[in-house]
Protein backbone atom coordinates (compact mmCIF):
# COMPACT_ATOMS: atom_id res chain seq x y z
CA UNK A 1 0.00 0.00 0.00
CA UNK A 2 1.47 3.41 -0.95
CA UNK A 3 2.40 5.75 1.92
CA UNK A 4 -0.01 8.64 2.29
CA UNK A 5 1.30 12.21 2.43
CA UNK A 6 -0.16 15.08 4.48
CA UNK A 7 -2.47 16.16 1.64
CA UNK A 8 -3.90 12.66 1.06
CA UNK A 9 -4.49 12.24 4.79
CA UNK A 10 -6.24 15.63 4.91
CA UNK A 11 -8.65 15.07 1.99
CA UNK A 12 -11.44 13.36 4.03
CA UNK A 13 -11.25 16.22 6.54
CA UNK A 14 -11.44 18.73 3.69
CA UNK A 15 -14.67 17.13 2.47
CA UNK A 16 -16.17 17.00 5.97
CA UNK A 17 -15.21 20.64 6.58
CA UNK A 18 -16.84 21.71 3.29
CA UNK A 19 -20.03 19.89 4.27
CA UNK A 20 -19.96 21.54 7.73
CA UNK A 21 -19.47 24.96 6.12
CA UNK A 22 -22.37 24.27 3.75
CA UNK A 23 -24.60 23.53 6.74
CA UNK A 24 -23.45 26.82 8.30
CA UNK A 25 -24.16 28.60 5.00
CA UNK A 26 -27.67 27.17 4.86
CA UNK A 27 -28.51 28.81 8.18
CA UNK A 28 -26.47 32.03 7.95
CA UNK A 29 -25.35 32.79 4.39
CA UNK A 30 -27.10 30.81 1.62
CA UNK A 31 -25.27 32.86 -1.01
CA UNK A 32 -21.85 31.82 0.33
CA UNK A 33 -22.05 28.75 -1.91
CA UNK A 34 -23.28 28.29 -5.46
CA UNK A 35 -23.50 24.68 -6.66
CA UNK A 36 -22.02 25.36 -10.14
CA UNK A 37 -19.21 27.39 -8.63
CA UNK A 38 -18.50 24.59 -6.15
CA UNK A 39 -18.51 22.05 -8.98
CA UNK A 40 -16.00 24.14 -10.93
CA UNK A 41 -13.76 24.63 -7.90
CA UNK A 42 -13.70 20.94 -6.97
CA UNK A 43 -13.15 19.90 -10.60
CA UNK A 44 -10.21 22.30 -10.76
CA UNK A 45 -8.86 20.70 -7.60
CA UNK A 46 -9.20 17.17 -8.95
CA UNK A 47 -7.65 18.12 -12.29
CA UNK A 48 -4.80 19.83 -10.50
CA UNK A 49 -4.14 16.69 -8.44
CA UNK A 50 -4.17 14.53 -11.58
CA UNK A 51 -1.78 16.84 -13.44
CA UNK A 52 0.36 17.04 -10.31
CA UNK A 53 0.61 13.26 -10.17
CA UNK A 54 1.74 13.14 -13.80
CA UNK A 55 4.38 15.85 -13.37
CA UNK A 56 5.55 15.10 -9.82
CA UNK A 57 8.34 12.89 -11.14
CA UNK A 58 10.00 15.82 -12.89
CA UNK A 59 9.83 18.01 -9.78
CA UNK A 60 11.22 15.21 -7.59
CA UNK A 61 13.99 14.58 -10.14
CA UNK A 62 14.89 18.29 -10.10
CA UNK A 63 14.91 18.26 -6.29
CA UNK A 64 17.24 15.25 -6.15
CA UNK A 65 19.50 16.70 -8.84
CA UNK A 66 19.92 19.82 -6.70
CA UNK A 67 20.40 17.68 -3.59
CA UNK A 68 23.07 15.61 -5.33
CA UNK A 69 24.98 18.85 -5.95
CA UNK A 70 24.31 20.30 -2.48
CA UNK A 71 26.85 22.48 -0.74
CA UNK A 72 26.23 20.92 2.67
CA UNK A 73 24.04 18.31 4.35
CA UNK A 74 21.54 19.57 6.89
CA UNK A 75 20.07 16.24 7.99
CA UNK A 76 16.95 15.36 9.95
CA UNK A 77 17.41 17.19 13.26
CA UNK A 78 14.25 18.70 14.81
CA UNK A 79 15.51 22.22 14.18
CA UNK A 80 16.04 21.35 10.50
CA UNK A 81 12.30 20.65 10.17
CA UNK A 82 11.46 24.05 11.66
CA UNK A 83 14.05 25.84 9.52
CA UNK A 84 12.84 24.02 6.42
CA UNK A 85 9.20 24.90 7.13
CA UNK A 86 9.96 28.59 7.69
CA UNK A 87 12.23 28.77 4.63
CA UNK A 88 9.64 27.03 2.46
CA UNK A 89 6.97 29.47 3.65
CA UNK A 90 9.29 32.37 2.81
CA UNK A 91 9.75 30.87 -0.67
CA UNK A 92 5.99 30.40 -0.94
CA UNK A 93 5.50 34.11 -0.21
CA UNK A 94 7.78 35.14 -3.08
CA UNK A 95 6.39 32.51 -5.46
CA UNK A 96 2.89 33.72 -4.64
CA UNK A 97 3.79 37.39 -4.92
CA UNK A 98 5.41 36.74 -8.29
CA UNK A 99 2.31 34.75 -9.22
CA UNK A 100 0.34 37.97 -8.90
CA UNK A 101 2.87 40.39 -10.36
CA UNK A 102 4.17 38.56 -13.45
CA UNK A 103 1.49 37.66 -15.98
CA UNK A 104 3.21 34.39 -16.99
CA UNK A 105 2.84 33.08 -13.46
CA UNK A 106 -0.54 34.79 -12.96
CA UNK A 107 -1.92 32.86 -15.95
CA UNK A 108 -1.39 29.73 -13.90
CA UNK A 109 -2.43 31.09 -10.51
CA UNK A 110 -5.54 33.01 -11.66
CA UNK A 111 -7.57 29.78 -11.46
CA UNK A 112 -7.42 29.98 -7.69
CA UNK A 113 -8.91 33.49 -7.72
CA UNK A 114 -11.54 33.31 -10.42
CA UNK A 115 -14.44 32.35 -8.14
CA UNK A 116 -16.65 35.20 -6.95
CA UNK A 117 -17.30 33.14 -3.84
CA UNK A 118 -15.01 32.61 -0.89
CA UNK A 119 -15.53 29.32 0.86
CA UNK A 120 -13.64 26.14 1.66
CA UNK A 121 -14.24 24.77 -1.84
CA UNK A 122 -12.34 27.80 -3.18
CA UNK A 123 -9.25 26.48 -1.38
CA UNK A 124 -9.29 23.40 -3.60
CA UNK A 125 -9.56 25.53 -6.75
CA UNK A 126 -6.00 24.89 -7.85
CA UNK A 127 -4.09 25.35 -11.07
CA UNK A 128 -3.60 22.76 -13.80
CA UNK A 129 -0.72 24.65 -15.39
CA UNK A 130 1.63 25.29 -12.47
CA UNK A 131 4.20 22.80 -13.75
CA UNK A 132 4.11 24.32 -17.23
CA UNK A 133 4.59 27.80 -15.71
CA UNK A 134 7.60 26.43 -13.76
CA UNK A 135 6.21 27.87 -10.51
CA UNK A 136 7.99 25.12 -8.57
CA UNK A 137 11.42 26.66 -9.18
CA UNK A 138 10.84 29.08 -6.30
CA UNK A 139 10.61 26.26 -3.79
CA UNK A 140 13.16 23.64 -4.78
CA UNK A 141 16.42 25.56 -4.31
CA UNK A 142 16.76 24.69 -0.57
CA UNK A 143 17.70 21.19 -1.73
CA UNK A 144 20.90 22.72 -3.10
CA UNK A 145 21.57 24.23 0.33
CA UNK A 146 21.25 20.77 1.86
CA UNK A 147 17.62 20.25 2.91
CA UNK A 148 16.49 16.73 2.08
CA UNK A 149 13.97 16.59 -0.80
CA UNK A 150 11.60 14.43 1.26
CA UNK A 151 11.63 17.05 4.01
CA UNK A 152 10.94 19.82 1.47
CA UNK A 153 8.03 17.91 -0.05
CA UNK A 154 6.58 17.21 3.39
CA UNK A 155 6.72 20.81 4.65
CA UNK A 156 5.34 22.02 1.30
CA UNK A 157 2.39 19.69 1.67
CA UNK A 158 1.79 20.83 5.28
CA UNK A 159 1.88 24.43 4.04
CA UNK A 160 -0.80 23.60 1.46
CA UNK A 161 -2.96 21.80 4.04
CA UNK A 162 -2.71 24.77 6.44
CA UNK A 163 -4.04 27.12 3.80
CA UNK A 164 -7.27 25.16 3.39
CA UNK A 165 -9.08 26.39 6.50
CA UNK A 166 -8.39 30.08 5.91
CA UNK A 167 -10.71 30.12 2.87
CA UNK A 168 -13.87 30.85 4.80
CA UNK A 169 -16.21 33.65 5.79
CA UNK A 170 -17.51 31.62 8.70
CA UNK A 171 -14.61 32.69 10.95
CA UNK A 172 -14.41 36.41 11.55
CA UNK A 173 -11.24 36.92 13.59
CA UNK A 174 -8.82 34.70 15.47
CA UNK A 175 -7.22 35.79 18.79
CA UNK A 176 -5.05 38.88 18.41
CA UNK A 177 -1.73 37.07 18.97
CA UNK A 178 -2.67 34.55 16.28
CA UNK A 179 -3.70 37.26 13.78
CA UNK A 180 -0.36 38.99 14.41
CA UNK A 181 1.77 36.03 13.33
CA UNK A 182 -0.29 33.59 11.30
CA UNK A 183 -2.23 33.80 8.08
CA UNK A 184 -5.93 33.70 8.96
CA UNK A 185 -9.34 33.79 7.26
CA UNK A 186 -9.44 37.56 7.80
CA UNK A 187 -6.03 38.17 6.21
CA UNK A 188 -6.74 35.84 3.32
CA UNK A 189 -10.17 37.31 2.57
CA UNK A 190 -8.25 40.51 1.82
CA UNK A 191 -6.03 38.56 -0.56
CA UNK A 192 -9.01 37.20 -2.53
CA UNK A 193 -10.78 40.57 -2.66
CA UNK A 194 -11.01 42.81 -5.71
CA UNK A 195 -11.73 45.92 -3.65
CA UNK A 196 -9.10 48.41 -4.88
CA UNK A 197 -7.33 48.77 -1.53
CA UNK A 198 -7.06 45.01 -1.12
CA UNK A 199 -5.72 44.13 -4.59
CA UNK A 200 -2.37 42.31 -4.56
CA UNK A 201 -2.04 42.25 -0.79
CA UNK A 202 -1.51 39.56 1.87
CA UNK A 203 0.41 36.96 -0.16
CA UNK A 204 1.36 34.88 2.88
CA UNK A 205 0.98 31.13 3.06
CA UNK A 206 1.29 30.27 6.76
CA UNK A 207 3.06 33.22 8.42
CA UNK A 208 1.58 36.68 7.77
CA UNK A 209 4.83 38.22 9.01
CA UNK A 210 6.29 38.10 5.47
CA UNK A 211 3.66 40.58 4.27
CA UNK A 212 4.42 42.83 7.22
CA UNK A 213 8.15 42.62 6.51
CA UNK A 214 7.88 43.26 2.76
CA UNK A 215 5.17 45.94 2.75
CA UNK A 216 2.26 43.99 1.30
CA UNK A 217 0.09 43.68 4.41
CA UNK A 218 -3.38 45.18 4.75
CA UNK A 219 -5.81 44.61 7.63
CA UNK A 220 -9.38 43.65 6.79
CA UNK A 221 -11.81 46.49 7.42
CA UNK A 222 -14.79 44.71 8.95
CA UNK A 223 -17.20 47.43 7.76
CA UNK A 224 -16.34 47.16 4.06
CA UNK A 225 -18.19 44.61 1.94
CA UNK A 226 -15.65 42.41 0.20
CA UNK A 227 -16.11 41.51 -3.46
CA UNK A 228 -14.20 38.37 -4.44
CA UNK A 229 -12.81 37.15 -7.72
CA UNK A 230 -10.72 38.84 -10.38
CA UNK A 231 -10.78 42.38 -11.76
CA UNK A 232 -12.52 41.19 -14.93
CA UNK A 233 -14.87 38.54 -13.57
CA UNK A 234 -15.14 35.42 -15.69
CA UNK A 235 -18.94 35.40 -15.86
CA UNK A 236 -18.76 31.71 -16.77
CA UNK A 237 -18.58 28.34 -15.02
CA UNK A 238 -16.92 26.70 -18.03
CA UNK A 239 -14.14 24.54 -16.61
CA UNK A 240 -11.80 24.67 -19.61
CA UNK A 241 -12.19 28.43 -19.95
CA UNK A 242 -11.48 28.77 -16.22
CA UNK A 243 -8.22 26.88 -16.64
CA UNK A 244 -6.89 28.49 -19.80
CA UNK A 245 -8.49 31.95 -20.20
CA UNK A 246 -5.43 33.92 -19.13
CA UNK A 247 -3.07 31.83 -21.25
CA UNK A 248 -5.37 32.48 -24.22
CA UNK A 249 -5.41 36.18 -23.34
CA UNK A 250 -1.60 36.27 -23.29
CA UNK A 251 -1.43 34.52 -26.66
CA UNK A 252 -3.92 36.95 -28.22
CA UNK A 253 -2.09 39.96 -26.80
CA UNK A 254 1.30 38.71 -27.96
CA UNK A 255 -0.01 38.09 -31.47
CA UNK A 256 -1.61 41.53 -31.79
CA UNK A 257 1.01 43.64 -29.94
CA UNK A 258 3.83 45.49 -31.71
CA UNK A 259 7.09 43.51 -31.66
CA UNK A 260 8.81 45.58 -29.00
CA UNK A 261 5.93 45.06 -26.57
CA UNK A 262 5.27 41.36 -27.08
CA UNK A 263 7.40 40.09 -24.20
CA UNK A 264 5.93 42.68 -21.85
CA UNK A 265 2.55 40.97 -22.18
CA UNK A 266 4.24 37.86 -20.81
CA UNK A 267 6.48 39.29 -18.14
CA UNK A 268 4.87 42.48 -16.84
CA UNK A 269 2.07 42.68 -14.31
CA UNK A 270 -1.46 41.53 -15.18
CA UNK A 271 -3.49 44.45 -16.55
CA UNK A 272 -0.49 46.10 -18.21
CA UNK A 273 -0.98 47.21 -21.80
CA UNK A 274 1.34 49.07 -24.17
CA UNK A 275 -1.36 51.61 -25.10
CA UNK A 276 -2.55 52.23 -21.53
CA UNK A 277 -5.99 50.91 -22.40
CA UNK A 278 -6.12 48.64 -19.35
CA UNK A 279 -5.49 48.96 -15.67
CA UNK A 280 -3.51 46.77 -13.29
CA UNK A 281 -3.83 46.74 -9.52
CA UNK A 282 -1.45 49.66 -8.92
CA UNK A 283 -3.41 51.97 -11.20
CA UNK A 284 -6.76 50.87 -9.81
CA UNK A 285 -5.58 51.46 -6.26
CA UNK A 286 -4.15 54.89 -7.19
CA UNK A 287 -7.43 55.88 -8.80
CA UNK A 288 -9.41 54.72 -5.78
CA UNK A 289 -7.14 56.67 -3.44
CA UNK A 290 -7.47 59.78 -5.61
CA UNK A 291 -11.26 59.48 -5.62
CA UNK A 292 -11.47 58.85 -1.89
CA UNK A 293 -8.82 61.28 -0.68
CA UNK A 294 -10.24 63.48 2.08
CA UNK A 295 -10.75 67.07 0.93
CA UNK A 296 -8.17 69.52 2.36
CA UNK B 1 -4.70 6.54 -9.92
CA UNK B 2 -7.78 5.73 -12.01
CA UNK B 3 -9.59 4.58 -8.85
CA UNK B 4 -8.53 7.77 -7.02
CA UNK B 5 -9.84 9.86 -9.92
CA UNK B 6 -13.14 7.96 -9.93
CA UNK B 7 -13.58 8.42 -6.18
CA UNK B 8 -12.74 12.14 -6.51
CA UNK B 9 -15.32 12.64 -9.25
CA UNK B 10 -17.95 10.80 -7.18
CA UNK B 11 -17.15 13.02 -4.18
CA UNK B 12 -17.34 16.19 -6.30
CA UNK B 13 -20.73 15.22 -7.66
CA UNK B 14 -21.90 14.27 -4.17
CA UNK B 15 -20.86 17.62 -2.66
CA UNK B 16 -22.45 19.53 -5.56
CA UNK B 17 -25.66 17.52 -5.14
CA UNK B 18 -25.64 18.37 -1.43
CA UNK B 19 -25.18 22.08 -2.22
CA UNK B 20 -28.29 21.89 -4.42
CA UNK B 21 -30.27 19.96 -1.80
CA UNK B 22 -29.41 22.60 0.79
CA UNK B 23 -30.70 25.27 -1.64
CA UNK B 24 -27.41 27.16 -1.53
CA UNK B 25 -26.76 29.88 -4.08
CA UNK B 26 -30.14 31.52 -3.82
CA UNK B 27 -32.00 33.06 -6.73
CA UNK B 28 -30.21 36.40 -6.57
CA UNK B 29 -31.89 39.51 -8.04
CA UNK B 30 -31.13 43.20 -8.10
CA UNK B 31 -33.56 44.60 -5.55
CA UNK B 32 -33.01 48.30 -6.14
CA UNK B 33 -31.22 50.87 -8.23
CA UNK B 34 -28.95 51.57 -5.28
CA UNK B 35 -27.83 47.95 -5.25
CA UNK B 36 -27.06 48.10 -8.98
CA UNK B 37 -25.10 51.33 -8.48
CA UNK B 38 -23.06 49.80 -5.67
CA UNK B 39 -22.24 46.72 -7.74
CA UNK B 40 -21.25 48.88 -10.73
CA UNK B 41 -18.95 51.00 -8.57
CA UNK B 42 -17.38 47.85 -7.18
CA UNK B 43 -16.92 46.34 -10.65
CA UNK B 44 -15.06 49.26 -12.22
CA UNK B 45 -13.21 51.70 -9.99
CA UNK B 46 -14.21 55.23 -10.95
CA UNK B 47 -17.47 54.24 -12.64
CA UNK B 48 -20.11 56.53 -11.15
CA UNK B 49 -23.52 55.67 -12.61
CA UNK B 50 -25.39 58.70 -13.94
CA UNK B 51 -28.24 56.78 -15.55
CA UNK B 52 -29.43 53.22 -15.22
CA UNK B 53 -32.22 50.84 -16.03
CA UNK B 54 -33.02 47.62 -14.21
CA UNK B 55 -34.40 44.48 -15.74
CA UNK B 56 -37.95 44.03 -14.40
CA UNK B 57 -37.04 40.70 -12.83
CA UNK B 58 -33.75 42.05 -11.48
CA UNK B 59 -31.48 39.68 -13.40
CA UNK B 60 -29.40 42.49 -14.85
CA UNK B 61 -29.04 46.18 -15.50
CA UNK B 62 -27.57 48.70 -17.90
CA UNK B 63 -25.76 51.70 -16.48
CA UNK B 64 -24.10 54.75 -17.99
CA UNK B 65 -21.64 57.15 -16.39
CA UNK B 66 -20.93 60.82 -17.06
CA UNK B 67 -18.11 59.87 -19.44
CA UNK B 68 -20.62 58.03 -21.64
CA UNK B 69 -19.36 54.56 -20.72
CA UNK B 70 -22.07 51.89 -20.67
CA UNK B 71 -21.91 48.91 -18.35
CA UNK B 72 -23.83 45.66 -18.50
CA UNK B 73 -24.40 44.07 -15.12
CA UNK B 74 -25.46 40.47 -15.57
CA UNK B 75 -26.37 37.78 -13.07
CA UNK B 76 -23.80 35.03 -12.82
CA UNK B 77 -24.81 32.27 -10.43
CA UNK B 78 -25.39 33.91 -7.07
CA UNK B 79 -23.29 36.94 -8.02
CA UNK B 80 -23.21 39.61 -10.71
CA UNK B 81 -20.50 40.05 -13.36
CA UNK B 82 -20.04 43.34 -15.20
CA UNK B 83 -18.65 44.42 -18.56
CA UNK B 84 -18.11 47.83 -20.10
CA UNK B 85 -19.70 47.70 -23.54
CA UNK B 86 -17.67 48.91 -26.49
CA UNK B 87 -19.85 47.82 -29.43
CA UNK B 88 -23.45 46.98 -30.19
CA UNK B 89 -22.88 44.02 -32.51
CA UNK B 90 -24.76 41.63 -30.23
CA UNK B 91 -27.59 44.01 -29.33
CA UNK B 92 -31.12 43.07 -30.40
CA UNK B 93 -34.36 44.91 -29.60
CA UNK B 94 -37.70 43.14 -29.48
CA UNK B 95 -40.34 45.52 -28.12
CA UNK B 96 -39.67 45.72 -24.36
CA UNK B 97 -36.86 43.20 -24.48
CA UNK B 98 -33.27 44.17 -25.18
CA UNK B 99 -30.70 41.44 -25.74
CA UNK B 100 -27.21 42.63 -24.87
CA UNK B 101 -23.97 40.77 -25.49
CA UNK B 102 -20.29 41.58 -25.49
CA UNK B 103 -19.01 39.33 -28.25
CA UNK B 104 -17.17 37.28 -25.63
CA UNK B 105 -17.82 33.59 -26.13
CA UNK B 106 -18.01 32.76 -22.44
CA UNK B 107 -19.83 35.85 -21.18
CA UNK B 108 -23.23 34.92 -22.52
CA UNK B 109 -25.65 37.56 -23.89
CA UNK B 110 -28.63 38.37 -21.71
CA UNK B 111 -32.15 39.45 -22.60
CA UNK B 112 -33.37 42.21 -20.31
CA UNK B 113 -36.99 43.21 -19.87
CA UNK B 114 -36.62 46.99 -19.73
CA UNK B 115 -40.22 47.99 -20.40
CA UNK B 116 -40.56 51.27 -22.28
CA UNK B 117 -36.88 52.02 -21.58
CA UNK B 118 -35.75 49.25 -23.93
CA UNK B 119 -35.95 51.45 -27.03
CA UNK B 120 -34.18 54.35 -25.32
CA UNK B 121 -31.25 52.17 -24.25
CA UNK B 122 -31.15 50.38 -27.59
CA UNK B 123 -30.75 53.74 -29.26
CA UNK B 124 -27.96 54.74 -26.90
CA UNK B 125 -26.14 51.43 -27.46
CA UNK B 126 -26.33 51.98 -31.23
CA UNK B 127 -24.06 54.95 -30.73
CA UNK B 128 -21.28 52.55 -29.73
CA UNK B 129 -19.05 51.45 -32.59
CA UNK B 130 -19.89 48.20 -34.33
Amino acid sequence: MPKLGPVEIAIPFFILAIIAEMLWARRKRPDAYEPRDTLTSLALGTGSTAVGALTAGFVVAALYWLYDHRITTIGWAWWAWIACFVLDDFNYYWAHRTGHRVRWFWASHVNHHSSQHYNLSTALRQTWTGFFALSFIFRIWPAFVGFNPAMLLTVGAINLVYQFWIHTEAIRRMPRWFEAVMNTPSHHRVHHAVNPLYLDRNYAGVFIVWDKMFGSFVTEDGDTRIHYGIVKQLGSFNLVWSVFHEWIGIARDMVSAPWRHKLSYLLREPGWSHDDSREGSDKIRARWEALNRPAD
Amino acid sequence: MVIQLGVSIALILGVTWLARQLALGRDVRLRSEDEARALARAAVCGFEPAALVLDRAGIGALLRDAQGRTMLLRRHGAQFAARLLDNHADTRLDRNFLTVGTGERFYAPITLDLGDQAQVWAASLRRLSN
